[in-house]
C-alpha cells in the first residue's frame, strides 16, 4: 500500500512539466521493497533426518512466552516504574555467562534467575556428568563468588539428570 | 546356565564346537556371529561399529540415591520438608505433577527435568497449617484493638487527621524506593476550628488541596528525601496555614462589595431594600445609617430568611429553573401573595 503511493508520487513527480531537476535524481533513489517480515530468532530448523533434540524450552519460540512457556527471570524491574532495569539485565547476563562457563556442559536447561527483594535465586537443571565432590565445589564456588560480585546473597538450586535426554521434549 | 555348559563340554568340544559354545553363553554377543554363519552373502565392512555400539551396557550409577519423595511418610509435617521459599524441586514434592503444552493427546511432562515448573513461583512453603502456626507464633507481638473504637464514626472523631504514605517491596539490592518519601495528610475541613473568616483565608491560602464534594483537605509534600522529613513538612503546612489564616491584615478591611466573590446578602442593597421596604409596610419610614442597617435583625420579617436564602442562591449559582422557582416562591411567601397554582 505504500508503495504504491510512493511509486504514484514518483511518477507524477516525473511526469509533471514544471518538476525542478534534482526530482529525477531523488526519484530514483528512493527504495520502495516492502519490508520481509521473518521472524528467526528463537525458532529451531527442522532436520533432514528429524534427530535434533529440542528441549521444552526450545521448542517454543519466544511469542509463546507466557501462553506455552513462562519467563527465564523474574524480577520486580521489568513491571512499569520497575527500578534498576538496566542494572538488572546486565546482571542477569552475566550470572548467566558465568554459569554456562563454569557449570560447562553440564547445563540442560537455560538458566533462571529469580529475585526476591535482594536475594537471588538462580535455577537450573545440570547433568551427572562429574562426581559430587565436584559438584559441590562449583555449587558453593559460584555462590560465593556471584555473592562478592553481585553484593547480593545468592542461593543455585540445581536439579540434576542422568543426561540431556532427559531433558529432552521431542526431535525435529 | 552358561557356566554349567561350559564345565560340561569342555572335555568334549573345546575344539569342534566354539561357536556353540559361546552361542550358547551370551544370547546378545553371537547376534552378528550367527548372521556369518546363516548366509554366506557379503560381509559388511561396519566401520562406524554401529553393532557393537547397541551391545555397550549402561553402567549404572551407584552413588545416586532413589527419589526422597518415594520414601517420604504420609503422616510427615510438610512444613520440615518445605519451611522457606524454594524452586521446585521433584525429588522433595511427593505429588504426580505434570506441567507444559503438549498437541492433544499426549501427556504433558512430567514432573522430573521440567524446567516450566522450576521457573514458575511456588507456595508449597504456605500451606495453611504452616500459615496458621506462624500466625500463632506473631499473636504475642500483637496488642488488641482499642474497644472504644469499634467504628468508622469513632475512629474518626478521636483521629481526624489522616496520614498516606507508602511502602514499597520490590527484587533489588536496595530497599530504597524514591516513592515512599511520598506522604499525605488528609483532614476534614469541618473538623478544623475555622471561624466564617478564618475558613474563607484557609481555602484560599490551600487553594486546589480542597476538595468540595468530600470536603476533605489533602496537603501531600514529596519535596524531601526522607519519609519523616516529609511527615514533619506536612504537619507544619497544616499548622502554618490553619495560624495564619486567623490572622486579619490591614489591607483586609479595605475589601469592596466589587472584591467580593460571592454574593453575600447582608453586604449588599437588597438586604437594605427589605429592611426599607419592611418599615415602610408597617407605617414607620425613618432614615438609618448603616451601623443601624446593619444591626437590624431581619429574623423578625416573615420568610426573610427564606427570600435571604434566595436571592443568595439565584446571585451565587445563576439563573435556573430551580433557583427562579426558589426565588418566585420566597417573594409571593413574603409578600402575603397566593402561590403559582401548580398547573401553570
Amino acid at each position: 500500500m505504500n508503495s504504491s503511493i510512493v511509486k504514484l508520487a514518483q511518477s507524477n513527480l516525473l511526469q509533471s512539466p514544471q518538476a525542478p531537476s534534482w526530482c529525477a535524481v531523488l526519484a530514483s533513489q528512493l527504495h520502495t521493497s516492502p519490508a520481509l517480515c521473518r521472524v528467526v530468532s528463537g525458532k529451531y530448523r527442522i532436520t533432514k533426518k528429524r534427530d535434533k533434540p529440542l528441549t521444552y524450552e526450545m521448542a517454543n519460540p519466544p511469542h509463546f512466552i507466557a501462553h506455552r512457556k513462562s519467563w527465564n527471570s523474574w524480577n520486580t524491574s521489568s513491571l512499569k516504574d520497575g527500578l534498576r532495569r538496566s542494572e538488572t539485565a546486565v546482571e542477569d547476563e552475566f550470572i548467566r555467562r558465568f554459569m554456562s562457563g563454569t557449570w560447562h556442559g553440564l547445563m540442560c536447561s537455560e538458566v533462571i534467575i529469580k529475585r526476591q527483594f535482594n536475594h537471588i535465586r538462580v535455577a537450573a537443571i545440570i547433568r551427572r556428568a562429574v562426581s559430587p565432590t565436584k559438584m559441590y565445589f562449583l555449587l558453593g564456588y559460584t555462590e560465593e563468588l556471584l555473592a562478592n560480585w553481585l553484593q547480593c546473597p545468592v542461593t543455585l538450586e540445581l536439579q540434576t539428570v542422568d543426561s540431556f535426554k532427559d531433558v529432552v521434549f521431542k526431535y525435529i | 546356565m552358561s557356566v554349567f555348559i561350559k564345565h560340561y563340554k569342555a572335555s568334549h568340544l573345546l575344539s569342534a564346537s566354539n561357536v556353540k559354545f559361546f552361542r550358547f553363553s551370551s544370547t546378545a554377543a553371537d547376534l552378528p556371529l550367527k548372521k556369518e554363519d546363516d548366509d554366506e552373502e557379503f560381509r559388511v565392512l561396519d566401520i562406524v561399529k554401529k553393532r557393537q555400539r547397541q551391545q555397550r551396557r549402561l553402567n549404572k550409577r551407584t552413588d545416586i540415591q532413589p527419589d526422597r519423595s518415594d520414601r517420604m511418610a504420609i503422616d510427615q509435617k510438610w512444613g520440615n520438608v518445605w519451611p522457606g521459599p524454594k524452586t521446585f524441586h521433584p525429588s522433595s514434592v511427593p505429588l504426580p505433577l505434570r506441567q507444559g503444552y503438549v498437541p492433544k493427546g499426549q501427556a504433558p511432562p512430567g514432573k522430573k527435568a521440567n524446567a516450566e515448573l522450576m521457573k514458575i513461583p511456588n507456595f508449597l512453603h504456605l500451606t495453611p497449617p504452616v500459615v496458621k502456626t506462624q500466625c500463632e507464633a506473631l499473636k504475642q507481638f500483637c496488642t488488641p484493638w482499642p474497644e472504644l473504637l469499634n467504628s468508622e464514626e469513632a475512629i474518626e472523631k478521636h483521629y481526624p487527621v489522616e496520614i498516606i504514605s507508602s511502602n514499597y517491596c520490590h527484587a533489588s539490592p536496595s530497599i530504597r524506593n524514591p516513592l515512599s518519601r511520598v506522604v499525605s495528610l488528609r483532614v476534614k475541613l469541618s473538623d478544623l476550628k475555622l471561624d466564617k473568616h478564618a475558613r474563607d483565608k484557609f481555602l484560599r491560602i490551600i487553594g486546589d488541596r480542597y476538595d468540595e464534594t468530600t470536603g476533605l483537605v489533602t496537603i501531600t509534600a514529596d519535596r524531601c528525601p526522607a519519609k519523616k522529613q516529609n511527615y514533619d513538612y506536612v504537619n507544619y503546612l497544616l499548622t502554618a496555614c490553619y495560624f495564619e489564616s486567623f490572622n486579619v491584615e490591614d489591607w483586609e478591611g479595605e475589601k469592596t462589595e466589587d472584591d467580593m466573590e460571592y454574593y453575600d446578602f447582608d453586604r449588599n442593597t437588597s438586604r437594605k431594600n427589605l429592611i426599607n421596604w419592611y418599615l415602610k409596610s408597617k407605617n414607620e419610614v425613618k432614615s438609618m445609617s448603616e451601623e443601624e442597617y446593619r444591626d437590624f435583625d431581619i429574623s423578625q420579617i416573615d420568610h426573610a430568611e427564606v427570600y435571604k436564602n434566595a436571592v443568595s442562591k439565584i446571585m451565587n449559582d445563576g439563573e435556573s429553573d430551580d433557583t427562579l422557582r426558589s426565588y418566585d416562591e420566597a417573594v409571593r411567601k413574603l409578600l402575603g401573595l397566593p402561590q403559582k397554582a401548580a398547573s401553570s
